[in-house]
């Protein structure tokens, strides 16, 4: 019948058992940890407290980190920078924006021409991988993947954004610092 | 001390309305017994926060933070929800047991804080010269508690669980006792205040002379408690939560009270025993000396909780560091371990007794004098000490003689070793297994 072969201890080895030399080791590393959650905060070190106070405080996220999709406007007319050209739309590999353009009769030069202007962009976030594909094919940097992330809804119906969400933004709790 | 001047006001205002002897006896007792019970079970919800907070320190975390300013609100917050919750009665429980066993739990720690000497003089509920054996009493029928919540409850787990917890606390039991006569020893009186005013008059805390016996105490009480690394009796892993897996509400919280006020009284037990108590140096010098007596007192009330909070912290830290014991390991550990090592402790300090003894009678003065505890000269510490610290590595060396041959438990060794009895050498132990054997007899 196979045993298990347990080698033998040699002297120095049961005289580390005897004394349970190990569990005060280990009683060393639970103190350290205790101690240096008390005296710093700033988890330097490996030893400090490494919990974020979520809802409260907002977690600094990877600078290449990829969010929630926004649509640019000029800062100085409040107008849109999109331009409806449809490159974001060709350049996403998973098929999720729907640019919806319209024509406006504007005069140019005294003359009346049509001019193609953004009515409504279509933005699904459950299909999107935020690859940033879309931020990178846009020529007026309007369309840009923001750092938010905080983007689950109650129904699938709310994944997809419209115009106006990407503009403003979605309304999230803040809570006190 | 200004603040403790309202206690006189107190005491003449209330023999105008009663005797001397009732309000020395009875009343003055039961304002001190409300003190108690309060500040335990304050203590008792303020411990699952520090628990709670340790744990989370330990493991980099940060623990509760919600309820209240650093989540100190959270143990009210606990205390209102286990109050509002249903108290379930499993189907086809013992209803009378089930009832009776929480209350028994909880009645069972926390009278023995009637004997615990938490200061001199008013810091003391009642002073009993059998204090030692009341605590041990007392504290025993906690067990009777599990056993019958375990088996009131009409299931598997719990039945499991309070038949370890009493097997544990039963062994466990008996080396607690041994353990505690090495001190006693020196003291020569079963009162607990005697026993601090023992180390008092001799200045030393007993734990220089017993440092094994304070060990096996600290141990023992780690495991009479059910306190990891010895709390089989509710393993999480195996036995859902062991004796009080049916217990739910407030009857639950009962039992955690129950737990943690046992913890309090083991250390406050070690502190009393081998920590000097509600002694420090120098606090008589600078207080009672000077005529501050209420200052002595609560100078000494806060050393006294100062080492008992240092071994609860031993609790927390233990806990949150060791992993479980298996069952056997566990009875190893106390039958085999720390049974002998307190016989030992108690042989050799009434060895080191009988030789302080002697040598004073043959001329080297070791006893100062030996009617409050046994008092000793500087020589006679010094030896007593030697005592101590040499009944380490005596103790260290029959613990290892006595273990020499002893294996952990291995099943499959022990079946091939009934085997191999009485087989001639040179046959194999097992028959080879023939391929088909029901095939072949046909």
């Amino acid at each position: 019948m196979p045993l298990v072969s347990v080698p033998k201890l040699t002297f120095a080895q049961k005289l580390k058992r005897f004394f349970m030399i190990d569990l005060l080791k280990g009683l060393g590393v639970t103190l350290k940890f205790n101690v240096g959650a008390l005296t710093d905060k700033d988890a330097v070190a490996g030893k400090g407290i490494y919990t974020e106070q979520y809802p409260k405080v907002r977690p600094d996220v990877a600078p290449r980190f990829h969010g929630a999709p926004r649509l640019n406007m000029d800062p100085e007319t409040h107008e849109t920078l999109c331009i409806a050209c449809n490159l974001c739309a060709l350049a996403c590999p998973e098929d999720c924006i729907d640019v919806i353009p319209m024509d406006v009769e504007v005069v140019v030069a005294g003359k009346p021409r049509r001019k193609k202007v953004l009515d409504e962009f279509i933005f699904d976030t459950s299909r999107c991988m935020f690859c940033a594909l879309c931020q990178e094919a846009c020529p007026t940097y309007c369309l840009e993947l923001t750092q938010d992330f905080e983007l689950a809804t109650y129904s699938r119906a709310g994944f997809v954004w419209n115009r106006e969400m990407l503009e403003q933004g979605r309304e999230t709790v803040k809570y006190e610092a | 001390m200004a603040l403790l001047a309202p206690l006189n006001l107190i005491d003449s205002l209330l023999l105008k309305f009663f005797s001397e002897q009732t309000v020395n006896y009875v009343i003055w007792p039961f304002i001190q017994i409300g003190a108690v019970v309060t500040i335990t079970a304050l203590w008792v919800a303020y411990a699952t926060y520090l628990e709670r907070k340790i744990s989370a320190f330990i493991q980099a975390r940060l623990g509760p933070m919600r309820v209240g300013p650093w989540g100190l609100l959270q143990p009210i917050a606990d205390g209102l929800k286990l109050l509002v919750k249903e108290d379930f009665i499993p189907e086809n429980a013992d209803r009378w047991v089930f009832f009776v066993a929480p209350y028994i739990a909880v009645v069972a720690a926390f009278i023995v804080m009637a004997v615990v000497p938490f200061g001199p003089d008013w810091a003391v509920i009642t002073d009993v010269n059998i204090g030692v054996l009341f605590v041990l009493a007392v504290s025993s029928v906690g067990v009777l508690a599990l056993i019958l919540a375990g088996w009131s409850s009409n299931s598997k787990y719990a039945l499991l669980g309070a038949l370890r917890s009493s097997a544990q606390m039963v062994s466990y039991e008996v080396s607690m006792g041994l353990a505690i006569i090495g001190a006693l020893m020196f003291a020569r009186t079963l009162s607990l205040s005697g026993i601090v005013a023992s180390q008092q008059s001799d200045s030393i805390w007993f734990f220089v002379y017993q440092p094994i016996g304070f060990i096996i105490f600290l141990i023992s009480g780690i495991a009479e408690n059910n306190r990891a690394p010895f709390d089989l009796a509710e393993a999480e892993s195996e036995l859902v939560a062991g004796f009080h897996t049916e217990y739910s509400g407030f009857r639950w919280s009962l039992f955690f009270m129950a737990e943690y006020a046992a913890m309090v009284v083991v250390t406050a037990v070690a502190t009393t025993l081998y920590l000097g108590g509600w002694y420090f140096p120098f606090v008589y010098r600078f207080t009672e000396a000077k005529g501050f007596h209420n200052a002595y007192v609560v100078v000494s009330l806060i050393v006294f909780l100062a080492k008992a909070g240092l071994l609860l912290y031993l609790y927390f830290w233990l806990r949150w560091t060791l992993p479980r014991f298996r069952y056997d390991q566990l009875m190893d550990l106390g039958w085999k371990w720390l049974l002998p090592a307190s016989l030992i402790n108690i042989v050799v300090t009434a060895i080191a007794v009988v030789v302080l003894q002697g040598l004073n009678e043959s001329g080297i003065h070791t006893i100062d004098s030996i009617a409050g505890g046994l008092n000793l000269t500087p020589s006679g510490k010094v030896i007593a000490i030697l005592f101590g610290f040499g009944n380490l590595l005596l103790s260290a060396v029959i613990l290892s003689l006595i273990n020499w041959r002893s294996r952990d438990f291995n099943l499959k060794k022990q079946r091939r070793q009934i085997r191999l009895v009485d087989l001639p050498k040179g046959r194999a132990a097992v028959k080879p297994v023939s391929e088909e054997p029901e095939l072949s007899k046909v």
